[in-house]
């Protein structure tokens, strides 16, 4: 079951990275691909078979853990930084990028780097709940690291977040709100990750959907944003006119209320 | 004659009317379609139900007020400037005819037009819609048929003239004389065309400026986003 929804939500972000190639080849807006592709690369990280191969590769002593946390952290904030931009929030980009941000970030990659490096991580465990050394004070440490993990993106969504609600509740393009509603769902699953220890034992299977939820929000209404170009680019009415604002109403236009 | 009959001559989709009929509820829009087929008049078939019944029956010339809304602003704007030459009876002053009711903001234009300032609020009154939704509806340049009714009863003025505004039924469906906008825009003073052509540019002014606001916004997210 968790396993059909990883392989899904892999399935989800190749294919959109893989759509998104021909524009990336041809220069236009790569870190747009890049986001795409960069979630691809952690989900297919965090999947365990693929984690297992990659981490025997690396000695196994879970350094592919801590790849994935940076390649996230990555992921968010090239992702945060380029909707930030976009919905022109003017306090969000100095959250992300200002020294607020930037310190925020040297922290948590602190309290990522320092607890893994303290730990023994030795014996590849995809999430580290089962390494074989589980005394109370590396379990500590791992568990520390796991928080700090999830902080960032946590951190970022809440930046992000009044400005895509914002943008869901305007009279922007369809197309372009409803990627904004999903963002704002993928955000929220972000934010409630970091409260994913607090699950009681029989629902820590909650956090898989919780992620996944993440992961798919983020893309899926990037890429729904996205197709709302394609689909301006399509359509003729790109700018307002005056002879725009003075077409008379047809009679489609006539709310079909009933008898 | 059958349903498929109907549907030819009026130019319904079947599966649209069929649900309809199955439903019991049958739109306004589709009656009016069918009466015109049938070659009927669209507001007297309206009032043989009970929302519409008073509808030919309490028919009332509109105002004055009422016919210059439904003139479209660029006509106002017209009036304007053959006023303004000169010699009115110079060639570049003639008259051009009045574009068809409805027009761009006529639903809005027609409400502040009967609006006496507590209008909404005695719409929302009787008929429970909130008037926010109401804004809605009337900024959308739409109001249902059976608000714009409702509407006009609030307003103390004739029927129909909701239903023209919103482009349900046309000015000679509702029984206004062929030339009564143009009487009605005639008869302004100078001043008031002037002044209500000002509202009017204002107005239009303020929506297309939101709406240049709403594509540069657009075009800055999909030049990060797109």
């Amino acid at each position: 079951m968790i396993s059909a929804l990883q392989w899904s939500t892999l399935f989800v972000c190749a294919l959109v990275a893989l759509f998104r190639t021909p524009s990336a080849l041809r220069g236009e807006n790569r870190s747009l691909f890049g986001v795409f592709a960069l979630a691809t690369f952690a989900v297919m990280l965090s999947i365990e078979s693929n984690y297992t191969v990659i981490d025997a590769w690396l000695g196994s002593h879970n350094y592919a853990n801590l790849l994935l946390r940076f390649v996230i952290y990555g992921t968010v904030l090239l992702a945060g930084y380029k909707i930030a931009r976009g919905f022109g929030h003017p306090t969000t980009v100095p959250l992300l990028l200002g020294p607020v941000g930037l310190s925020v970030l040297a922290v948590i990659a602190l309290a990522t780097i320092v607890p893994f490096l303290m730990a023994n991580t030795a014996g590849t465990s995809v999430g580290m709940a089962a390494i074989p050394d589980q005394s109370e004070d590396n379990r500590q440490l791992i568990r520390l690291y796991t928080a700090a993990g999830r902080l960032y993106p946590a951190y970022v969504a809440g930046c992000l977040l009044p400005a895509t609600v914002g943008a869901m509740r305007s009279r922007l393009p369809g197309l372009v709100r409803s990627g904004a509603a999903v963002l704002s769902v993928g955000a929220a699953a972000m934010i409630l990750l970091v409260f994913g220890e607090l699950l009681p034992g029989p629902l820590v299977f909650l956090q898989y959907f919780i992620s996944s939820t993440a992961v798919l929000g983020l893309v899926a209404g990037l890429a729904l944003i996205w197709l709302g170009r394609v689909a301006a680019r399509r359509g003729s009415r790109n700018y307002p006119s005056l002879a725009d604002a003075h077409r008379a109403p047809g009679q489609e236009n006539i709310a079909a209320e009933e008898l | 004659m059958s349903t498929a009959d109907i549907c030819r001559i009026s130019g319904l989709k079947r599966t649209t009317l069929a649900q309809q009929l199955v439903r019991g509820k049958v739109a306004e829009t589709t009656v009016v379609s069918i009466s015109r087929a049938l070659g009927l008049n669209p507001a007297e078939s309206l009032a043989n139900f009970s929302t519409f019944a008073d509808l030919t029956r309490l028919a009332q010339p509109p105002t004055p007020a009422e016919l210059v809304s439904q003139v479209a602003t660029m006509d106002l704007l017209q009036a304007v400037i053959t006023r303004s030459a000169a010699d009115p009876k110079d060639g570049s002053g003639t008259l051009r005819a009045l574009s068809p009711a409805p027009h761009a903001t006529s639903v809005r234009n027609w409400v502040d037009a009967i609006d006496d300032g507590e209008l909404r609020h005695r719409v929302s009154a009787a008929t429970g819609v909130a008037p926010q939704n109401y804004s809605a509806q009337l900024t959308a340049n739409r109001l249902s048929p059976e608000l714009a009714v409702a509407t006009s009863r609030a307003g103390g003025v004739g029927l129909t003239g909701g239903l023209v505004a919103t482009g349900l039924i046309t000015e000679a469906e509702a029984g206004w004389p062929v030339d009564a906008r143009q009487s009605a825009l005639d008869a302004l003073s100078d001043g008031e065309l002037v002044a209500l052509a000002g509202e009017r540019l204002q107005a239009l002014g303020k929506t297309l400026r939101r709406q240049e606001q709403e594509q540069a916004q657009t075009e800055k997210i999909w030049e990060n986003l797109g």
